[in-house]
């Protein structure tokens, strides 16, 4: 640091012999590799980032358009030369050198490699000729040659211990040894016998006249040993067991045609009606040869010669490698060998039997001596064993008869005189006898074992250790009474049962007796003893057979079972009460694309209503309402019509619990709605020519004293709720004598009666009358007729009618009363007085109205007002 | 629609046998139109085309690699589709005879494939429980699906839990009868009003479609463990179904009697797996059997 620096920071407040100042940032050196390569090699790497390299590290697999395997030069498409195609050259004028292409030329490395591995090795050496001995020599086609045998065995690669046999005069064929005489070779080969078989063998012998006398002064070579080549039992399984048998082939049943054929599927003809379709393992249209062939797994660890084939001599064994299957072996006396079995080849073994030793002629068994040997604890020895074995001598009797001083000396020696004199009295006086009368030895040798009388009759108190033996249990008890009360008869064996037995038993109670005995004293107390409850199953002993009455109980259980557990839609269906009990609906959402398939309009489930549940009053979901539109395709207003006002009220209110049908779908929630149409009669002809005639007839009238109702009528064919509104009044003036229709006119009627009630009086009577006569044959209801219009054509024509007829005769009322009122009234003034009776809360409503809104607009109101 | 004299009788003379099949013929279905035609689906991995009249067999498809369980007719009569153990729907050309489409997808043997009217979709059903369409999947059957009938609106299967289930695509909604029994067949009449349900508890029945009651119940006939599809017969005034004995039983619709003969004689030496009425044509329908045969029955000309 230079001092400027030093002093900066000295002014900065920087302690200079800090660590952190003095820090050096330069490094000096090559830092170390790190120790060991960090990289995981077992680390997950993704697939698409594998690389494949072969042996040489180069990476050999690409992508797809490479083909997956090597590319060409360095993995690119081209080669050392690059791209530059070679030339064309004449080879016209050397055509001696070009050399036919082999394929291999074309190959690359890992070709070649593949290739020289299909390449099947053929051993040009000549087998090894120690194994020859046996077989002439002349096996590679150059029979009985001597020339040719002599130089194809000169080719022979002998082993070195051959070589050294060889150079020492021996031969192959020959026995290693010094020659011998040729009675002696006769010998040996009489003796000689096949190592494999046992059986005299004559295969090599010497054929040479024993009357030879040139042959006698021979010697001759040794008979060869043929080696003996034991084969290593290296398998688990046994004596006359093939590899490979199947159970039912081992038991002689033919199997063995059905397992191998298999499903006979050929391309051509296969899996036929014949076939059993619950073969579904089988890969039909898999032929390769691979598949086809099905080797048990554990035959491929068998070579053939594994195998053991038994029987009699080598020739056999080559001829028959299966031996097990050929059902034509017999034994040596003609019965056939059972199937599964072969005979054998092998000699068997005679196992020896060695004679034991000689018994003492006056030998007895005696199997007490061995009971008493045995040392028991309980069992005190019996006094006089009657054992023949040594006599029992005491050390001093010892001593006596080996001539020794006795020098043991009685306890009284040392004792006082005084104390022994007590002593004696004590002896002489009633002391009390050893506790416990013995209780009476059985005639047997064995003693009866002692339970000492209070530990026999706290042990009857106690545990009961036999209880689940009831028999064994009374004669553990009858035990511990004889043991408890000298005077109880003592337990006697079992009738027909053997003293040793009896004897063991005994020695169990008094075994158990010791054991299960309560703790006396104050610990007593403290414990209580356990109480065997038999509480789990009964058990029975040996393998329970159930009976027919357990079944049937099992059944019967399982029955009642069941039946507790049927839901009801199953009992339902059991009983055959087909319907609502076995019927689930539930919503289903189909596939847009399935909706569009079959042409039809995609169901729109409301989100949270089951749609299905048919009891929704509120059709909420606008599919339904299109197609209510759809299935009222006629005529839209009338059917919006009705849930207005008048019916609402009504109708809505049955409706909204019907459930949702095929029939009422498109009702909307008027179940009613329709019925009106269906029930519509046409009314009486007169009516239809009063009202179409009048339409030409008053053309003129309108003109000249416009009616609100003539103007709404024409406004109405503009828009349909104004039609709507013309049909309620056309509706109104047809039934209007009969008061039927009230809230249009009510603010009117007052004023109308507040004018001419005089004038009324007349009039009404008189159109009443009139009128009841003209319209009562069309006279339908107010509702019904709304309905039934729309039938009709133009609802606008119809309402023109029957006001142009009553214009006529409002039209003088009308200059008496307002001129912007509306026309029709007028016959209903006469009643109104009626009809406001009926009608109060409408009358009221329409007070407040008609005021406000004079003129023209009137007209309209009242009805708005209707339908509110 | 019925005719007014009530149920005709059945038509009880062989007209041909068709027996080119090797082994149970599975089902057997008329073309469309005016059905002179007849498919044969059966076990031995084969749909045959054979002409009805003449019983000759005209044309071999050959292509499954397991036992034909179904088979649905075009309405053009252009194509047809074919189901079995191959887990998978093939869609054949009918002149050339080649498939011109496999649809896999299921992972059991398809019990049941249908064409809808147009043939646009078509619709399968399979012992993996499930009726798929090409669209989609509907997975409420508990069990194998045995059945299948594809209406404008609607598609109604039957299945081995004993339910028949109606998928209606106008309300979206699932009916789901329980008929108690595995059900092997149903099909509706013309006006989608009820349905003809066949299940293996010797019972045909007649169920409302809307209420899903009971309106009748055909039994006499054996029928407990194949799949015996009955029919309606012409004029949907009787109910036709053959039985595992190889009987031919014939019911009125109506009262549910059965037919005279009673019993009815013996038509196959095996379970009839299928019976199947000409659409049109009063007096015929065809019957087939695991018995390896296909028989037309037609009404002599003599008796009716």
């Amino acid at each position: 640091m230079t001092s400027r620096l030093k002093r900066k920071l000295g002014d900065m407040g920087v302690d200079l012999t800090s660590r952190k100042a003095t820090e050096n940032f330069c490094l000096i050196g090559t830092p170390l590799p790190p120790l060991e390569k960090t990289k995981d090699t077992g680390e997950f790497v993704p697939l698409w980032k594998q690389e494949v390299r072969d042996e040489r590290g180069r990476r050999r697999l690409h992508g797809a358009f490479t083909g997956g395997f090597s590319a060409g030069y360095f993995n690119t498409v081209g080669s050392k030369e690059g791209w530059t195609p070679s030339t064309f050259v004449s080879s016209r004028s050397d055509r001696a050198k070009q050399v036919a292409a082999k394929p291999e030329d074309f190959m690359d490395e890992e070709d070649l490699r593949e290739l020289n591995e299909n390449r099947t090795l053929v051993s040009t050496a000549e087998p090894d000729s120690t194994g020859s001995s046996s077989q002439p020599a002349g096996n590679m086609g150059l029979d009985n040659d001597p020339i040719a045998t002599a130089l194809a065995s000169a080719q022979h690669k002998d082993s070195p211990g051959m070589k050294i046999l060889k150079k020492m005069g021996w031969r192959p064929g020959q026995g290693i040894g010094t020659r011998v005489s040729l009675a002696e070779r006769k010998r040996q080969d009489a003796q000689a016998f096949d190592p494999y078989t046992g059986v005299k063998s004559t295969e090599s012998a010497l054929d040479v006249g024993s009357d030879d006398e040139e042959a006698s002064k021979h010697k001759y070579p040794r008979r060869d040993t043929p080696i003996l080549s034991v084969s290593r039992k290296n398998k688990g399984y046994g004596l006359g067991y093939t590899p490979g048998l199947t159970l039912n082939e081992s038991i002689g049943a033919e199997s063995g045609q059905k397992g191998a054929s298999g499903p006979k599927i050929s391309a051509g003809f296969g899996l036929g009606a014949l076939n059993d379709a619950d073969e579904d393992d089988v890969d039909i249209y898999d032929s390769t040869a691979a598949s086809k062939t099905r080797i048990a797994f554990d035959h491929l660890d068998h070579d053939q010669d594994d195998t053991i084939v038994i029987g009699k001599g080598k020739g056999r064994q080559s001829n028959k490698p299966q031996g097990a299957k050929d059902p034509a072996q017999v034994f040596y006396d003609g019965t056939p060998v059972l199937p599964g079995f072969t005979l054998s080849d092998q000699p068997v073994q005679e196992d020896k039997w060695f004679p034991g030793p000689e018994v003492p002629p006056g030998w007895e068994p005696d199997p007490r001596k061995v009971w008493n040997a045995s040392p028991s604890k309980e069992k005190p020895q019996p006094p006089a064993a009657p054992s023949g074995g040594r006599p029992q001598i005491s050390a001093a009797e010892r001593g006596t008869i080996l001539g020794e001083e006795s020098k043991t000396r009685s306890i009284f020696e040392f004792m006082s005189e005084k104390d022994r004199e007590r002593i004696k009295r004590i002896a002489a006086g009633d002391v009390p006898p050893a506790p416990g009368a013995p209780a009476p030895l059985p005639p047997s040798s064995f003693t009866m074992p002692q339970v000492e009388p209070h530990i026999a009759r706290a042990a009857l108190q106690g545990f009961q250790p036999f209880t689940t033996d009831p028999a064994k249990q009374a004669r553990y008890t009858a035990f511990l009474h004889s043991q408890a009360d000298s005077n109880a008869p003592p337990l006697t064996p079992l009738p027909g049962q053997e003293p040793e037995k009896f004897h063991k038993e005994v020695e169990d109670y008094a075994k158990a007796a010791i054991l299960f005995k309560p703790i006396s004293g104050a610990m007593a107390g403290r414990f209580t003893s356990a109480v065997v409850l038999d509480v789990g199953p009964k058990v029975q002993e040996g393998l329970h057979k159930p009976t027919e009455e357990d079944y049937a109980k099992q059944e019967e259980e399982k029955r009642a079972e069941e039946e507790r557990n049927v839901p009801p839609k199953v009992h339902a269906a059991r009983m055959g009460m087909y319907g609502p009990m076995t019927r689930e609906t539930q919503p289903w959402q189909p596939a847009k694309l399935l909706c569009k398939r079959f042409g039809v309009k995609e169901p729109d489930l409301p989100a949270g209503a089951d749609a299905t549940a048919g009891e929704s009053s509120s059709f909420s979901g606008m599919s339904f309402e299109k197609e209510a539109a759809e299935v009222a395709a006629g005529a839209p207003g009338t059917f919006h019509a009705p849930t207005g006002a008048p019916s609402t009220s009504s109708v809505g209110a049955s409706s909204s619990n019907g459930p949702r049908k095929l029939e009422n779908i498109g009702m909307g929630e008027d179940e009613t709605q329709g019925a009106d149409i269906l029930t519509y009669e046409r009314p009486s002809m007169d009516i239809f020519k009063a009202i179409f005639a009048s339409d030409e007839e008053d053309s003129d009238d309108e003109g000249g004293n416009k009616d609100d109702e003539e103007q709404d009528d024409r406004d109405g064919e503009v828009g349909q709720t104004k039609s709507i509104m013309k049909q309620l009044k056309l509706q109104d003036t047809g039934p209007v004598d009969l008061a039927t229709f009230k809230p249009t006119f009510i603010p009117r009627e007052g004023k109308a009666k507040a004018n001419g009630d005089d004038q009324r009086a007349k009039e009404k009577k008189e159109k009443k009358e009139k009128k009841k006569k003209e319209k009562k044959a069309g006279l339908v209801s107010f509702q019904l007729e709304e309905d039934g219009e729309p039938n009709l054509g133009n609802p606008t024509r119809d309402k023109d009618r029957p006001k142009k007829k009553r214009k006529d005769k409002e039209k003088k009322r009308e200059e008496d009363n307002d001129a912007g009122m509306f026309v029709d009234p007028s016959p209903e003034q006469v009643k109104a007085p009626k009809a406001s009776d009926i009608t109060p809360v409408v009358e009221m409503s329409a007070h407040v109205e008609a005021p406000r809104v004079p003129g023209p607009k009137g007209r309209k109101r009242a009805i708005d007002f209707l339908d509110e | 629609m019925a005719p007014s004299r009530g149920p005709q009788p059945i038509p009880r003379d062989l007209h041909v046998v068709l027996n080119n099949h090797k082994g149970p013929v599975n089902v057997a279905r008329y073309a469309k139109g005016s059905a002179k035609y007849i498919l044969t689906g059966g076990q031995d991995r084969t749909v045959r085309l054979w002409n009805a009249n003449l019983g000759t067999e005209i044309k071999t498809f050959a292509g499954h690699g397991y036992e034909v369980l179904s088979v649905t007719v075009a309405h053009d009569n252009a194509k047809f589709a074919s189901s079995g153990g191959d887990r998978s729907v093939f869609v054949w050309d009918v002149a050339t005879g080649q498939t011109i489409r496999r649809l896999s997808g299921h992972l059991g043997k398809i019990h049941a494939v249908e064409f809808n009217e147009d043939a646009s979709v078509v619709a399968s059903g399979s012992y993996d429980s499930t009726t798929r369409q090409s669209i989609q999947t509907l997975e409420e059957a508990r069990d194998a699906v045995q059945t299948l009938y594809v209406g404008s609106t609607y598609l109604i299967s039957g299945s081995v839990d004993g339910h028949v289930r109606t998928y209606d695509l106008r309300k979206g909604e699932l009916r789901s009868d329980f008929i108690g029994n595995p059900v092997t067949a149903v099909i509706p009449t013309q006006d989608s009003t009820t349905y003809l349900a066949t299940s293996l508890d010797n019972h045909v029945r007649l169920m409302d479609m809307a209420t899903g009651k009971m309106l009748n119940d055909f039994t006499g006939h054996a029928n407990e463990s194949y799949r015996c599809r009955a029919c309606f017969s012409y004029g949907e005034a009787g109910v036709l179904c053959g039985d595992e004995k190889g009987l031919i039983w014939a019911w009125d619709l109506l009262d549910g009697k059965v037919m005279p003969p009673n019993p009815p004689p013996k038509a196959h030496h095996k379970v009839i797996t299928w019976t199947e009425h000409h659409p049109i044509d009063a007096g015929e329908f065809i019957t087939c059997s695991a018995d390896g045969t296909a028989k037309v029955w037609k009404a002599s000309t003599d008796q009716d």
